[in-house]
């Protein structure tokens, strides 16, 4: 897939139009300066990000009636990152965003939906293993009326793997009609590893929708027998069902090769 | 042919014995129907040849000619030829169902089957089970309605081709018109020479695949071992008969029901 590259070499701020071009690829330097990009009115923008850097912070502006996709890949060993975005009228932030980040990690991703309609679309699957040890904070902010946010997080921990997820929805009085779902699910597979997942609702208004669910747990047995009583080995069943629980986050990425490498990283061949 | 060979099976789950020594043999070609009361352990008994881990195998023996059935892990069991059909069987999120069923289909070959011949295999089980094709490229059993979920268990008895198919309660969840597809494919596959452990409540399955044999498993033991007349005795008269002529106790189920009712707190019951 072709896409226009920006780089943080080029500027630290950018205004992104779908006029041209609406797929971009944001290629991050190792500086650590503040990278500010703007999504004009109207436009709808995919931006793929392939590896974070330590201090990065990216902030996004939708400003109003936009859709912006981010696709956000990492395999390397980023240590900690900012991600913020504030949405405008009737706008989406959407993201998909697969972990493979190897080390210790914090994260923090922050959205704010500042206006009527605006939305908010989070997907994150994270594998960690090998003693990586990662945080991730995702927080929506609902400060206007109407505004909506669908929280997923999911992770799959083992060999001596720690991975926390944790994060607000804060529906602020006067954002009525709002919806927020935060879904946290971390599939721990072996004894040495560790899941923690502490989703938060505060909610100062009574018209609103809002729900959250955590799961922490280890593979249920049952399922190892039912795929076990067809014949496949019980590592085969393990790898299908982490497959399962990771596979859907490459719904979010459009590039042949991108999906592939990360299908390659989930299968553990990279 | 293959015969599978139970001898004084018993077994226990959370240190409760539910099989107290079953003995039976079922051969390649033969349908044997397995009906009990409630709670007497048709059920646990398949889950026992199978090889699930919540049950534990204090005495006795499972061979499948030669083969020591018991040393053996699960998936050997599958892919020496025995199938078990589940009476609930689990949703697993992401996992797609073709991807499952040809990961089933490739664990029993030497060599892995080619996509086309997967999908012309699979195309066909499926039109034979009047099942809706997008079935296969959803989660594996995920959001599939109770007569959905048992199709997909009669699909992999299909593309897996056992030597002893066992199914429990196959038939519930299933209506009139659903029973007799899956009864239709049942005839298809004991044509084939398959051997058959079903399990059902109910006389009409039983109608439409004709077993050659009836046993009666009562209190963890088998009462009967017989012609399949008794099939049509216990739907018409019920198991009363086994008091009153074999002189066997009908050990009442126990009752398993949580103890917490409207009004108690379920919090301190159950710090009790």
């Amino acid at each position: 897939m072709e896409r226009t590259i920006i780089s943080n070499k080029m500027s630290n701020k950018f205004t992104l139009e779908s006029s041209d071009s609406k797929f971009f690829l944001l290629y991050l330097n190792n500086y650590s300066e503040k990278v500010e990009l703007t999504v004009s009115n109207n436009s709808n923008v995919d931006i793929l990000i392939l590896n974070l850097h330590d201090d990065t912070v990216v902030h996004f502006d939708v400003l109003d009636n936009a859709y912006l996709h981010v696709a956000l890949l990492d395999h390397k060993s980023t240590k900690n990152f900012k991600i913020s975005a504030n949405v405008g009228l009737n706008s989406t932030f959407s993201a998909h965003f697969a972990d493979f980040i190897v080390g210790e990690c914090k994260g923090e991703v922050l959205v704010n939906l500042n206006k009527e309609g605006a939305t908010c679309d989070w997907h994150l699957a994270s594998l960690t293993e090998k003693n990586d040890k990662k945080e991730f904070d995702v927080s929506v902010y609902h400060n206007s009326p109407r505004t909506f946010a669908q929280m997923d997080n999911y992770g799959v921990c083992r060999d001596e793997g720690r991975l926390a997820f944790s994060g607000i929805c804060q529906i602020y009085k006067g954002a009525h009609g709002s919806k927020a779902h935060q879904n946290a699910k971390i599939m721990v597979f072996d004894r040495s590893s560790h899941g923690v997942a502490k989703p938060i609702l505060k909610i100062d208004e009574n018209d609103i929708e809002a729900s959250h669910a955590a799961i922490v747990g280890k593979i249920n047995d049952e399922h190892i027998f039912y795929l076990t009583s067809r014949g496949l080995t019980e590592d085969e069943a393990k790898r299908l069902i982490t497959l399962g629980y990771l596979k859907p986050i490459l719904n979010g990425f459009v590039d042949d090769d991108i999906k592939k490498t990360i299908e390659d990283l989930i299968e553990g061949k990279m | 042919m293959s015969t599978l060979v139970i001898k004084n099976l018993h077994a226990e789950v959370d240190g409760k014995e539910i099989l107290k020594g079953i003995d039976l043999k079922i051969s390649e070609g033969e349908t044997v129907a397995i009906l009990g009361p409630n709670g007497h352990g048709k059920s646990t008994l398949l889950n026992v040849i199978m090889g699930h881990s919540k049950y534990v195998v204090t005495k006795g023996s499972i061979f499948f000619d030669d083969i020591d059935v018991l040393k053996l892990t699960t998936d050997e069991r599958a892919r020496l030829g025995l199938f078990l059909g589940m009476q609930n069987p689990s949703e697993i999120p992401g996992v797609i169902n073709s991807d499952f069923l040809r990961a089933a289909v490739n664990a029993k070959s030497e060599k892995p089957i080619s996509t086309y011949q997967f999908y012309k295999l699979l195309d066909r089980a499926t039109k034979e089970l009047k099942m809706p094709f997008d079935l296969a490229t959803r989660s594996l059993n995920e959001g599939f309605s109770g007569g959905e979920k048992k199709r997909n268990e009669i699909l992999q008895l299909m593309l897996l081709e056992p030597k002893i198919a066992m199914l429990d309660e196959i038939d519930s969840g299933l209506d009139v018109d659903a029973i007799q597809v899956v009864a239709d494919v049942i005839r298809e596959e004991q044509k084939k020479g398959r051997g058959f452990l079903v399990i059902s409540h109910y006389a009409r399955l039983f109608d439409l695949i004709q077993p050659t044999r009836a046993v009666v498993i009562v209190n963890g033991k088998v009462a009967i071992d017989g012609g399949p007349e008794y099939i049509k005795r216990i739907d018409q008269t019920g198991y009363e008969f086994i008091k009153t002529e074999l002189g066997i106790e009908i050990s009442k189920e126990e009752n398993n029901m949580n103890t917490v009712s409207i009004g108690s707190c379920a919090v301190k019951e159950s710090i009790k």
